[in-house]
């Protein structure tokens, strides 16, 4: 579905991803782990568009995406949320959604959007004002509702739990891997959380300094003595301690 | 002194009413673009003595020539927006330099062209007094310019907040990188918004020649007086442009009432001081937010 081939992405002296290389098969959910600065959002910007790689190839199902702009990328079917939410100005929820929907999908499909509504938890505050009348957890669910209304093959979610408690992360969660198996999508997550990641991913990237440095199952990826060094710049877990 | 108080306030809402018409257009485009087009009050002039060349050269009603108006001030704006367009970095400075530079060049060109002097329409049904509720006095042209400019601005608003282009606007202007990640194609939101802008420029364009006068110089002071009511309005609101321009309109004519013409700039300047050191986000501000 996603091939990326030796990716590099330079941002003037520094090189933020060198020579990325994988791919991403239908269906298929990725947990995308690594330090702070290790170039992931880097990589969610490379694959959505934000900003375009010094080298390498990228394709999405057969199609090159080097020089397509976000909002086809978007219409071609990668969705993604941010980090940080910001829903669009003074719109309700609902709107959000449609907005998402009409330029992202091209059409109008109201039960669509209010079976997102449902399985995002949100069919409550769907008239609400998105900017001024949303918690934490809603403001993240919008986030991820946005992108799904595009009717996405393909979601990139970046650190959509980060900031939750415990108790409505494992809420989160489940909306996911159900949001997931309803629409049979292929997911990329960055999350720092490697109980989450374990329990939605069965495949692991590690990035360190712009480069992957690990990919393969929870267990295995999180065993790699490199994988160890690079959170904790120690080679075993008990030298760690 | 109730009557004539009166009268100046209703002076007032007359001038807020053209006002805010060049100021929406300025609001639309700073919404979608973040870009402040300083050259704006020039396209306002250029319709104006589209206007004035109508009346003057072919005879005709300058009513008539709104559609020729709108044509060529669609295609000064398209130029506009294409040099614009061509910047990719440091956007907000880099406009503010390209579009001064712009309204200079616009406001030469019509002044070799139509000279220096002031004109205003030779259409008596323009100058023609009307009275309302039997004490306030307004020319045709003046109350034909509010109630047509209200007309515009709830059709913008109206725009904004029902149609999908309207909404694509809103969310450009909210969170731009998201919005193009949805699928908002971008370019074609901004040249929609730079030709209603367009559009608004004209009929205040035409307002002013019919109801006031023009001159070359007219377009800067037309900028700045767009630029501050859209800042005092809190940069995007659609009526709190309208209010905005209400209150300097009221201000200006208050001013010129009790105490003197040379003070009527200066009077909105310190209203718009007060209302930026009292909230400096504007008065409907912080959101970011067109239409609401």
């Amino acid at each position: 579905m996603l091939t990326l081939e030796g990716v590099q992405v330079n941002f003037g002296g520094v090189q933020a991803l060198k020579s990325a290389s994988f791919s991403v098969a239908e269906g298929e959910s990725i947990g995308l782990v690594g330090p702070n600065g290790a170039g992931k959002t880097t990589l969610f910007n490379v694959i959505s568009g934000v900003v375009r790689p010094t080298a390498g190839r990228l394709d999405f199902r057969g199609t090159s995406l080097l020089k397509l702009p976000e909002w086809k990328r978007a219409r071609l079917g990668i969705g993604r949320s941010f980090q940080i939410p910001r829903p669009f100005g003074h719109c309700t929820v609902r709107e959000n959604l449609l907005v998402a929907q009409r330029f992202g999908a091209g059409k109008k499909d109201p039960k669509r959007i209010d079976e997102i509504l449902d399985i995002l938890n949100l069919r409550d505050k769907a008239d609400r004002d998105a900017t001024t009348e949303l918690a934490l957890t809603e403001h993240k669910a919008l986030e991820v509702g946005k992108a799904l209304a595009t009717e996405p093959s393909l979601l990139l979610l970046d650190e959509v739990l980060a900031g939750l408690e415990t108790s409505s992360k494992r809420a989160f969660m489940e909306r996911l891997a159900a949001v997931r198996d309803r629409y049979r999508l292929a997911m990329v997550i960055i999350e720092h959380d490697i109980a989450t990641i374990a329990a939605l991913c069965p495949r692991v990237l590690v990035l360190n300094f712009g480069q992957i440095i690990a990919d393969g199952s929870p267990d295995a990826v999180f065993r790699d003595p490199e994988v160890i060094r690079s959170y904790t710049g120690e080679t075993t877990l008990a030298e760690a301690s | 002194m109730l009557e004539l108080t009166l009268q100046a306030l209703f002076s007032g809402l007359l001038a807020g009413g053209y006002y805010a018409t060049v100021a929406v257009g300025l609001a639309l485009v700073f919404g979608t673009m973040r870009v402040i087009n300083l050259a704006h009050g020039e396209l306002v002039l250029l319709a104006a003595y589209v206007a004035y060349a109508a009346e003057t050269n072919y005879g005709v009603n300058p009513v008539m020539a709104i559609p020729v108006a709108l044509v060529i001030v669609g295609t000064a704006s398209a130029i506009v927006y294409a040099l614009l367009s061509r910047i990719h970095q440091d956007r907000e400075i880099n406009s503010l330099i390209l579009t001064f530079g712009l309204g200079i060049i616009l406001t030469n060109a019509i002044l070799s062209i139509w000279a220096a002097d002031i004109h205003s329409t030779s259409d008596p049904w323009f100058q023609d007094s009307m009275v309302i509720a039997d004490t306030l006095f307004a020319m045709n042209a003046e109350v034909a310019a509010f109630v047509g400019g209200l007309v515009l601005m709830a059709g913008v608003w109206w725009w904004l907040n029902h149609s999908w282009q309207g909404r694509a606007v809103r969310a450009l202007s909210s969170n731009r990188a998201a919005a193009t990640l949805m699928g908002v194609n971008p370019r074609k939101i901004e040249i929609l918004s730079f030709l209603i802008a367009a559009l608004l420029a004209t009929f205040a364009g035409f307002a002013i020649y019919t109801g006031k006068t023009v001159f070359p110089a007219l377009g800067h002071v037309l900028t700045v007086k767009a630029f501050i009511i859209t800042v005092l309005a809190g940069m995007g609101s659609i009526p709190g442009v309208l209010i905005g321009a209400i209150m300097i309109g009221v201000i200006e004519s208050l001013t010129v009432t009790y105490l003197s013409a040379s003070l009527q700039e200066l009077a909105g300047m310190i209203l718009f001081l007060v209302v930026l050191f009292v909230s400096p986000s504007g008065l409907f501000g912080g959101g970011r937010a067109l239409a609401r």
